[in-house]
């Protein structure tokens, strides 16, 4: 449970910064999704269970912040996180190259999955969305990839240390 | 694929092969059955369903309480949670603009202040206009004996956060339950209408804006007076729906809120006639709108309490 506390205090503020974005740096109308690249990056370093459960958790925070399609948002959240988790035990490595591809294609599923189990916008805005949500993502998960390892990594060597 | 390959290739032949048939079979069914069972053991793939299913029920739940207008007491928490920081970032935002506003070239400041003298000339010409339009309209309805019912109560609000989903077009704003904000209330500014609050927290409500695909207002064309639906569509534009088909619409009409279903108050300026197409299929006209409001730039809005206004 005490594994879940830091990720989730991530994953709210992502939510709080998410409304500040300006608007332009908007591409084909699309904005960064800060919680889904947190989701991602929490996922990617552990197992297929705790990416489920901590995008149940993003959904569920998304949901509310946006006031709309909770019950969509935490699906393809919590199966984006399952997938995260998936890609965790066979290719998670130490630089931020894996988890930018990672983000790509799971931003390209969880576009297409909530497009399916909500289906909002046209064909051909809902490509543009998912497209510049792609772009933006990638570029937010080097900062936000780098700054979370950082932070956890030091967190760790300090444990380590304590203890000798 | 396997299976039925083996089993392909096992058909016609004779007695003794069938009986090798039939323990394969069974072989398959047991692999087949052992497969499912460690699939459902897996720890991982139990989280996710029952997550899943959980997920249905919130979204369920979460609709339910949406529709009857009551808040949920985990969606306020959660809010009550996020508002502050969302406070504090817009807050950092507007800090970080205002740094970056003092670079801007002194020639753009210039002409952006020749055109803004420009506009407050204009803008008193046509409020002087409106106020002796107003002092005609009270002496006309004193005389005609009609009660005076164009004002109604609001609310001012800031917004706080906007799009926090590339999916939806909402909005944030700083006022909630606690200040009299209720489901359905109108939002607006000085420009026109920009959207319906959806959600409501004690603190703080969520807004649609009218480009919202699932967003529906009752409109009406101000000059000819014919109503319709107007509609989000997921882009910078609005559709004027539901005109009858001989419809006095014009390139350039103002469309303002009918004020029917009493929860929109009436005359709110929402856009303006840029395209008319009629289907002659349906029998139909609609109107593409070009909305008064600039969404991309709204700060400090009205929020109009429900059933006030309306007709």
């Amino acid at each position: 449970m005490k594994r879940y506390i830091r990720p989730v205090i991530w994953l709210l503020v992502a939510a709080g910064v998410q409304g500040s974005l300006p608007a332009c740096i908007s591409i084909m109308g699309a904005m960064p999704d800060l919680v889904l690249v947190v989701l991602i990056c929490f996922s990617l370093a552990e197992d297929p269970a705790f990416g489920a459960a901590l995008g149940f958790v993003a959904g569920l925070i998304q949901g509310s912040v946006v006031g709309m399609g909770m019950g969509s948002l935490i699906v393809t959240r919590t199966i984006t996180g399952f997938a995260a988790g998936l890609v965790s035990t066979r290719l998670f490595s130490a630089n931020a190259i894996v988890p930018a591809f990672s983000v790509m294609w799971l931003t390209v599923m969880c576009g297409a999955l909530f497009q399916l189990v909500n289906p909002r916008l046209a064909g051909p805005q809902a490509v543009g969305i998912v497209a510049g949500q792609c772009i933006h993502n990638v570029i937010f998960t080097f900062v936000i990839y780098t700054v979370v390892q950082f932070l956890e990594t030091g967190r760790k060597n300090r444990i380590i240390n304590s203890r000798f | 694929m396997t299976f039925f390959v083996t089993l392909n290739l096992f058909q016609g032949q004779h007695d003794g092969v069938r009986v090798c048939h039939r323990e394969l079979l069974g072989c398959a069914l047991r692999a087949a059955k052992q497969e499912m069972s460690n699939f459902l053991r897996n720890k991982a793939v139990v989280t996710l369903i029952v997550l899943l299913c959980l997920g249905i029920v919130l979204g369920m739940v979460a609709n339910r309480y949406s529709e009857s207008g009551k808040s949920w007491w985990l969606q306020d928490a959660i809010t009550t949670v996020v508002g502050p920081i969302n406070s504090a970032a817009h807050s950092i935002a507007g800090v970080f603009d205002g740094f970056v506003g003092i670079f801007r070239s002194r020639a753009s400041m210039a002409t952006e202040n020749t055109h803004l003298r420009n506009q407050v000339k204009q803008l008193e010409m046509e409020n002087s206009k409106l106020r002796e339009a107003a002092y005609e309209n009270v002496s006309l309805r004193q005389a005609l004996g009609l009660r005076q019912s164009t004002s109604f109560p609001t609310i001012a609000a800031e917004v706080i956060s906007r799009s926090e989903s590339s999916w939806f077009d909402t909005a944030t704003v700083n006022r909630g339950s606690n200040s009299g904000v209720e489901k359905g209330g109108a939002v607006f500014n000085h420009l026109g209408l920009i959207g319906q609050i959806v959600d409501v927290n004690p603190m703080s409500s969520q807004m649609v804006f009218l480009t919202d695909q699932n967003s529906a207002v009752g409109g009406m064309v101000q000059r000819s007076r014919s109503a319709g639906m107007v509609q989000g569509q997921g882009a910078d534009d609005l559709v004027l729906t539901y005109l009858p088909k001989d419809a006095d619409v014009n390139v350039g009409d103002l469309v303002v809120s009918s004020g029917m279903g009493k929860v929109i108050p009436k005359g709110i300026p929402i856009g303006r006639v840029i395209q008319v197409v009629a289907n002659s299929l349906a029998g139909t006209t609609s109107a593409l709108l070009k909305p008064s409001a600039r969404y991309d730039q709204v700060e400090q809005v009205l929020i109009a309490r429900v059933g006030q206004g309306s007709e």
